[in-house]
């Protein structure tokens, strides 16, 4: 028996189809071995693949969505994986490639609107119970200093440093100017007055 | 995300309640009920024992550098956690206007006069609570750089709505200081 999950939100509608695996002790009603997917994205070409295709979507997706959250624009995806994402002109560019030879790869352009409609159709795959398919979700985590580097641009990165060492300099000259203080001379012989008797 | 820190902090930074704090402005200035709505949220989520009243949420929102009027210390875990949620929530009821804000397919007359309603409402609001001699919020007044960070602050709700915003916005709120 054929089972289908749908999930949709205004651009985008992800279409998991797929059977129970009632040998893993799931219900009947439970996706557990996926046959295929669709996904509509609003106005471009219905998409259409297996588990691997749709374990390469989210790999990529969510991390991208992750990094965008924290203001970095990260492309996502190795030259030989199935799914790239990266930062276009106006917005974002979901790149398929086919593991057809001599087919070229499909560029989707992505409005942020758009990405935000994908990721939360992915989400809501992944928290919906009536699916049990095994993918590797990858977990958000906090970024690094290091991948954190280029939200800056790098006037904003150097100005600290620099205007400390300028602070430095300016310090270091003002004091370059005080007056050495003249080495003391021999000390005069100590002379005692003597008391005056009463 | 292999490389990611191995012991992350648990409790938020000043960085990171300074983008809190103005997410939740930006969630005000979308919904003129937005103080109230979270009030709403707040026992709705039956978090009620950390934010027992209006008075109460608005201090642990005041833990937030950039007020006028701000409380020294960090938030813990749980109040950290019980703010993030308020905010998920918020975003997920104001995702189709969020969508519409964020969307190229709208009429563009259209969309910058909601852009423009939104930045006015944030900048009163910004003015009203919040110190305009710190340089993040001067950054936001400012009229060059203000749209650019205004419509970071919408990308950010957008993707922090629905089941996974969540931990995807914690996780960015989690950030190491840049």
């Amino acid at each position: 028996m054929k089972l289908t999950s749908r999930y949709e939100q205004t651009s985008c509608r992800l279409v998991l189809e797929g059977l129970p695996d009632l040998s893993a002790g799931q219900s009947s009603q439970t996706i557990g071995i996926l046959t295929g997917f669709s996904l509509a994205l609003a106005g471009k070409t219905e998409l259409e693949g297996q588990r691997d295709h749709l374990q390469a979507l989210l790999t990529v997706v969510l991390p991208y969505a992750r990094h965008v959250l924290s203001g970095v624009s990260k492309p996502m995806g190795a030259d030989d994986a199935p799914v790239a994402i990266r930062r276009a002109q106006d917005g974002h560019e979901l790149e398929l490639r086919s593991s057809q030879p001599n087919t070229p790869p499909l560029q989707l352009p992505l409005d942020d609107a758009e990405l935000a409609d994908l990721v939360r159709c992915l989400d809501r795959l992944q928290l919906d119970p009536q699916v049990a398919v095994p993918l590797n979700w990858p977990e958000p985590q906090p970024l690094r200093r290091s991948e954190l580097r280029d939200r800056l641009p790098l006037a904003r990165r150097l100005a600290a440093p620099l205007s400390g060492v300028a602070a430095l300099l300016v310090a270091a000259a003002l004091v370059s100017l005080l007056p050495t203080p003249k080495p003391a001379g021999p000390a005069p012989a100590a002379v005692s007055t003597p008391a005056r008797g009463g | 995300m292999a490389d990611a820190p191995s012991h992350p902090q648990r409790v938020l930074s000043r960085r990171g309640l300074e983008r809190l704090d103005l997410l939740l402005l930006c969630a005000e200035a979308l919904d003129l009920n937005g103080g109230e709505a979270m009030v709403w949220l707040s026992e709705e989520m039956g978090l009620t024992d950390l934010f027992p009243n209006r008075v109460e949420l608005w201090k642990r929102r005041c833990s937030n550098p950039l007020r006028r009027t701000t409380r020294r210390g960090l938030l813990s875990e749980a109040e950290a956690d019980g703010l993030i949620r308020i905010l998920n929530a918020l975003a997920d009821r104001l995702y189709p206007m969020l969508r519409s804000l964020l969307s190229s397919a709208e009429p563009p007359q259209l969309s910058e006069q909601r852009w423009a309603l939104f930045r006015e409402r944030l900048q009163e609001l910004l003015q009203e609570r919040f110190n305009p001699r710190r340089g993040g919020v001067q950054r936001l007044l400012d009229p060059q750089q203000g749209p650019e960070l205004c419509r970071e602050l919408i990308q950010t709700m957008a993707l922090s709505a629905g089941p996974g915003g969540f931990a995807r916005l914690k996780a960015s709120l989690m950030d190491a200081a840049a």
